[in-house]
């Protein structure tokens, strides 16, 4: 059930990915990308495009290289010296792999939040305004001050924190702690936003709140999302991709995907038929 | 044209077992339905008395199904998120159910039409038309529960298709009936309930059809209802 598409744009072949890998406004557009650690290929021609401010959900089994993919969006793998990326990774028609392209700068434009909450052992306050003090963002205090208190807003964290922001960010809870993570990613005014399993630690109450919080960050942000929850990928995501040993296997709206698949593969994980 | 749609498989056995057991049940309360429906129209057609209150004491016996296998998709839903084949496998079982306990209805009233009919002083001659009429349907619900067991497509839509026949046979019923009831006044009581019990097997037709579009949304996952016979093979045919 193969369907080869063609690019409109560049006229690279896609193959082997069931659905439409072209989104109609993409923020960031991958085409044949391959990654390999050494000799080891760890992804295989995959094309996609993350739809401007929509949650895509990027899963499938563990090693199967949705992670890898994540972090290739914002070079995190540039500091594995094994790691090799090949194929064209546009952000806006911009090449981030583009030599006079500045990794920090582009991560600050492609924010990330890891699966553990992972803040500074700094003041709830300094979490935050890491981020924009390193890049220069805030011209004088009452411009930092105003920053913070707006991404603690946005993350949906400052009502609890507010009496408390010189206290240690290590000292909250973990569902608190993955919101001042998103807090001090969105300080630096991202247009994406990747997460990596960002509940996979939380209870079921502060996974809820991370979700809802995802929803409506779409409206400010493109959001690509690892998880392992089917459930999650479902609620919160637009579009769904599903990975297979290296391979994007199929790409679809997530009520389409959580259906109706089109791949037996996809039916096989989502269904739980294989692990 | 039986399906490769595979309903177990899952990693875990439990699920499997789950999901075949509420198969199982859908399909056992299918058989009990059929043989209601069969003996509201034996009981029409011999005038048992007996057989009529029998249909409509059993009738309980299919709304316990209904519960039970409502509880296990409840359960199912809580327990495991069904996705995929499995949801529409669900929603597929949950429809299913009400419609044969709609047919069970049905034939409830078959059985109470041929109490008050055979009770009656006059004795109606027009059963003939309704033996054609509920064999047909009878043997449409049969294929339907066939189509439902080997989520088989093709059955299925042979079932949907002869709905329409059902359908014009039902109507050729209701002209006669009123032909006879304009003729002999004396006749409209008892072809009325005669018209009713024909009603009775043209709306099992109905579900029975309806499981069958079920299973075209459970095997294809396309959903058929409210079109033509030829759009629904359009439909499959472009997918």
């Amino acid at each position: 059930m193969t369907i080869k598409t063609k690019s409109l744009t560049d006229g690279m072949e896609i193959e082997h990915t069931v659905g439409n890998v072209f989104a109609d406004d993409p923020k960031m557009s991958m085409r044949n990308v391959d990654v390999f650690y050494n000799d080891k290929q760890a992804i295989k021609n995959v094309s996609i495009d993350l739809a401007r401010n929509q949650v895509t959900a990027l899963i499938g089994p563990s090693g199967c290289g949705k992670s890898t993919f994540l972090r290739c969006l914002n070079r995190m793998n540039d500091t594995i010296d094994i790691c090799k990326i090949k194929g064209s990774l546009l952000l806006d028609g911009e090449d981030i792999y583009h030599k006079k392209m500045d990794p920090v700068l582009l991560r600050a434009r492609v924010g990330m939040v890891f699966q553990k909450p992972n803040p500074f052992p700094k003041s709830i306050y300094d979490n935050v305004a890491y981020g924009p003090r390193i890049h220069g963002l805030a011209a004088s205090k009452d411009d930092l001050d105003e920053i913070v208190v707006t991404s603690l807003q946005k993350a949906g964290l400052y009502k609890e924190v507010k009496d408390r922001l010189s206290s240690s960010g290590t000292g909250l809870s973990g569902g608190q702690q993955q919101r001042l993570c998103i807090a001090r990613t969105i300080a630096v005014s991202p247009e994406i936003i990747l997460m990596d399993e960002p509940a996979s630690a939380l209870d079921p109450i502060a996974t809820a709140i991370i979700e809802e919080l995802i929803d409506e960050l779409k409206e400010k942000y493109t959001i690509a999302i690892v998880t392992h929850s089917m459930q999650q990928a479902a609620r919160i995501s637009q579009t769904t991709a599903y990975f297979h040993m290296g391979s994007l296997i199929e790409v679809g709206s997530t009520d389409h995907i959580f259906t109706n698949p089109s791949h037996q593969l996809t039916e096989n994980y989502i269904t739980g038929r294989f692990g | 044209m039986t399906t490769d749609l595979n309903i177990t498989g899952h990693i875990s056995k439990r699920y499997n077992e789950e999901l075949e057991q509420i198969r199982y049940l859908v399909i056992e309360m299918g058989e009990l339905v059929i043989k209601q429906v069969e003996d509201g129209l034996n009981c029409l057609l011999t005038s048992n008395t007996e057989l009529a209150q029998q249909v409509i004491d059993h009738d309980k016996k299919i709304n316990q199904f209904e519960i039970k296998i409502d509880e296990a998709c409840t359960h199912i839903i809580a327990t495991r998120q069904p996705a995929a084949s499995d949801l529409r496998l669900i929603i597929c079982i949950i429809k299913t159910i009400t419609d044969i306990e709609r047919i069970g209805d049905e034939a409830t009233k078959l059985g109470r039409n041929a109490l008050k009919i055979i009770n009656s002083e006059q004795n109606p001659r027009q059963f003939n038309e309704l033996k054609h009429l509920g064999d047909a349907v009878i043997a449409n619900l049969h294929q339907a529960m066939k189509a439902y067991a080997a989520l088989d497509i093709e059955t299925a839509l042979q079932v949907i298709e002869q709905d329409e026949q059902i359908n014009i046979e039902f109507d050729n019923i209701s002209r006669l009936l009123i032909t006879k009831m304009m003729e002999d006044p004396r006749e409209i009581k008892n072809s009325l309930r005669i018209t009713w019990c024909a009603r009775a097997f043209e709306r099992i037709g109905d579900h029975g059809k309806n499981i069958c579009e079920y299973v075209v949304f459970l095997v294809k996952g396309k959903d058929v209802r409210h079109i033509s016979v030829e759009q629904i093979k359009q439909t499959l045919k472009d997918f």
